[in-house]
């Protein structure tokens, strides 16, 4: 399922990322657990928490991440 | 590739060392290079304060040697053009690299760091932001982390010159290089970022102890103002403080401060001065402290009317730059922002645009595509005005009514939302989703944010004042020798019959092409009815950038472009305030 479905304060696996650079700088990869910290409304973008620090990724990015999610 | 090309500006000896200043975005490189180099940059809670590279001679360095405040970036693919530019120094070559770490996010971080130390240039770690690290239960081995990375590790709290000392001696120790190697082999970097991540899950593993807190008041604020609720209405209540701040505290000090003082005592005393030796009557004493004298007004305009605005805008805007809270603002709207062509992270450039264009458009070199750049910095330039002329506004149309002053800043959020869409629509590319890192909301630190109001006053009051002195000067020429009417008649189809303005008002055209605030002060004297007040107000809003925002426009985005947004701007500000006019006399004359 794509990172966009998760739910707030809900942590994901990811799976799978699109090819963008910056998403890996950023701290982004394959096997890292996230968690959902907010998710705005108007297409806006969903708040992701990585170690310890948020990024905010847009919905189109977001719905291109492939994640599973845990409890 | 030639990699050893210098900027043929750097002006170094022989035996000068040259040290870059490098790091993630936002880890208090330019503050740390404020310290070292007494060259004062801005600094700002967060991503791409820094865009363009700023040189230094080191103080206090028992040897001699520049240092260059280098943009962040997160990794050696740049993504935009400010990161180009950080990238394109190191592939330069220097004798040594400070790399700056941010001691809250240690991993990300590192993944720069290593990347780095593949340039085979010496490297001295600074692990900043301690105290913040502390507060959140983090703590950082330095000596076993100075052994993994096998270079000496500083920590510091760069905002209050903690461990700068240190920092000195360990540069002290760096030796001039004679080759400087560079490093070619970018795709071997990439190969190896699988490696690269368990060397650094390794390293963190190894030297960092988290201890379990409660989230502090602040930590909560930062979470609870990206949610919609309640960030939304607290975004909200913050607009409304700030401008309360400004606009009220603006008219208190000018109301019961400046005002009397320029009207009760430096009129009077100016006056009678000049008239002691011109005599009163001649064009030269009129020239002087008539009605436009350039002795009254050179005075009254920048430092009555338009200093206190200017102070307390940027007391606010500093504050809150450091505070981390913008890009949350840019969260809030990203969903909004996207439909005008730009991403939610380039609500700071417009921000910065309501204290001046030019960090505004500069600003912009933040954002990862040129479509996107072109529409901020026209945007910026079209519709919001600069706190200059915010403050002639606030004086123009607040003393009139408070609905004046809504309506025209109404229209300009409306110019930004037809413009941008319109651009969006025109301009070929598309522009990137958002992918902003949020800073950790800090308390800001007093003096840090003293200090950059002191930066930002004080350009103003260099900048500002010799083009706003001419400008006086000219109005005060032509319109004491009566040139004022042969001008009046030549602008009047457009000025009076289209826009309904007295001939006069089109000193405040003519002036408005040297500083946008310009456009609106000559108006203040005209005892000019609503609607006219409100046209002239429109006018100016939308009428050219000044002169130095001309200039910029033109440098960053070249002559076509530069031109093709002012005369824009210029269109605009005719066709919208002839319309108002037009439309507002229509109605009331068939009422
Ligand atoms: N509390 C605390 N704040 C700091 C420290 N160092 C820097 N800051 C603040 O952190 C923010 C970022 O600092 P900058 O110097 O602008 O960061 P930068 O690395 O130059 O950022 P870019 O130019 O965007 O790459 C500013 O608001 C500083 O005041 C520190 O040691 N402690
Ligand atoms: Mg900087």
């Amino acid at each position: 399922m794509s990172l966009y479905t998760i739910k707030k304060e809900h942590r994901c696996i990811i799976e799978n990322l699109p090819k963008i650079g910056l998403l890996k700088s950023l701290g982004l990869r394959e096997g890292i657990n996230v968690a959902i910290k907010s998710k705005q409304p108007m297409g806006g973008p969903v708040i992701v928490q990585v170690g310890r620090r948020c990024v905010a990724i847009a919905q189109d990015i977001a719905k291109d991440i492939q994640v599973r999610e845990v409890s | 590739m030639d990699c050893h090309n210098n900027s043929p500006e750097v002006q170094v000896g022989k035996d000068t060392l040259k040290f870059l200043l490098m790091g993630n975005p936002n880890v208090g490189k330019s503050v740390v290079f404020s310290k070292l180099t007494g060259v004062e940059v801005l600094a700002a809670n967060y991503t791409g304060t820094t865009v363009g590279y700023t040189k230094g001679k080191i103080r206090n360095l028992k040897k001699d040697g520049i240092l260059i405040d280098v943009p962040g970036t997160y990794g050696l693919e740049a993504t935009s053009e400010a990161e180009e530019v950080a990238v394109s120094f190191v592939k330069e070559g220097a004798d040594a690299i400070i790399c700056v770490l941010d001691a809250t996010n240690l991993e990300r971080n590192l993944n720069f760091a290593l990347q780095l130390k593949k340039f085979d240039i010496p490297m001295v770690f600074v692990l900043n932001l301690v105290d913040v690290a502390e507060q959140q239960g983090v703590i950082i081995d330095t000596e076993a982390l100075s052994k993994e990375l096998r270079a000496p590790v500083i920590p510091t709290v760069a905002v209050r010159n903690v461990g700068l000392r240190d920092l000195l001696s360990e540069m002290e120790k760096v030796e001039k290089r004679e080759k400087e190697v560079c490093y070619t082999a970018e795709k071997e970097l990439l190969e190896e970022e699988e490696s690269r991540w368990k060397e650094i899950g390794r390293i963190v593993e190894k030297v960092q102890t988290l201890e379990e807190r409660e989230p502090s008041f602040i930590e909560k604020l930062g979470y609870a103002s990206m949610q919609p609720w309640p960030g939304i209405p607290l975004a909200i209540i913050v607009l409304v403080v700030v401008l309360g701040f400004v606009v009220g505290g603006g008219k208190a000090i000018r109301g019961a401060l400046l005002l009397p003082f320029v009207f009760n005592v430096y009129e009077p005393a100016m006056t009678a001065f000049v008239g002691s030796f011109i005599a009163e009557g001649t064009i030269i004493y009129n020239v002087l402290v008539g009605d436009y004298g350039v002795l009254i007004k050179i005075i009254e305009w920048p430092f009555a009317l338009v200093l206190p605005y200017i102070t307390l805008f940027y007391i606010a805007l500093s504050t809150l730059e450091d505070s981390g809270y913008l890009p949350r603002i840019g969260v809030l709207m990203d969903g909004a922002l996207r439909k005008i062509g730009v991403q939610g992270g380039s609500i700071v450039p417009f921000i910065m645009g309501y204290g001046c264009a030019i960090p505004a458009i500069l600003g912009s070199k933040a954002a990862t595509t040129h479509k996107e750049r072109v529409i901020v910095a026209s945007l910026v330039s079209l519709a919001v005005p600069c706190t200059a002329q915010t403050a002639a506004f606030f004086v123009l149309l607040g003393d009139e009514s408070i609905w004046m002053l809504v309506g025209v800043y109404g229209l300009s959020i409306l110019a930004m939302i037809v413009g941008g869409g319109v651009l969006n629509r025109m301009l070929p590319g598309k522009v990137d989703p958002m992918l902003l890192e949020i800073p950790n909301l800090l308390k800001p630190d007093l003096k840090t944010v003293a200090q950059k109001i002191k930066i930002r006053v004080k350009h103003y009051l260099v900048e500002a004042q010799v083009p706003m002195a001419l400008g006086i000067l000219f109005a005060a020429i032509i319109a004491e020798t009566g040139l004022i009417h042969g001008i009046s008649d030549f602008l009047s189809p457009v000025v009076t019959g289209w826009l309904g303005l007295p001939g006069e008002a089109g000193l405040a055209l003519m002036l408005g092409i040297v500083r946008r605030e310009l456009a609106v002060l000559p108006l203040l004297d005209m005892n000019l009815t609503s609607l006219q007040i409100f046209t002239g107000a429109t006018v100016a809003l939308f009428y050219l950038p000044c002169l130095s925002v001309l200039a910029i426009l033109i440098k960053e985005f070249k002559l076509k472009t530069g031109l093709a947004i002012a005369g824009t701007t210029l269109v605009a500000a005719f066709v919208i305030g002839g319309v108002i006019n037009q439309t507002v006399r229509f109605i009331s004359s068939i009422l």
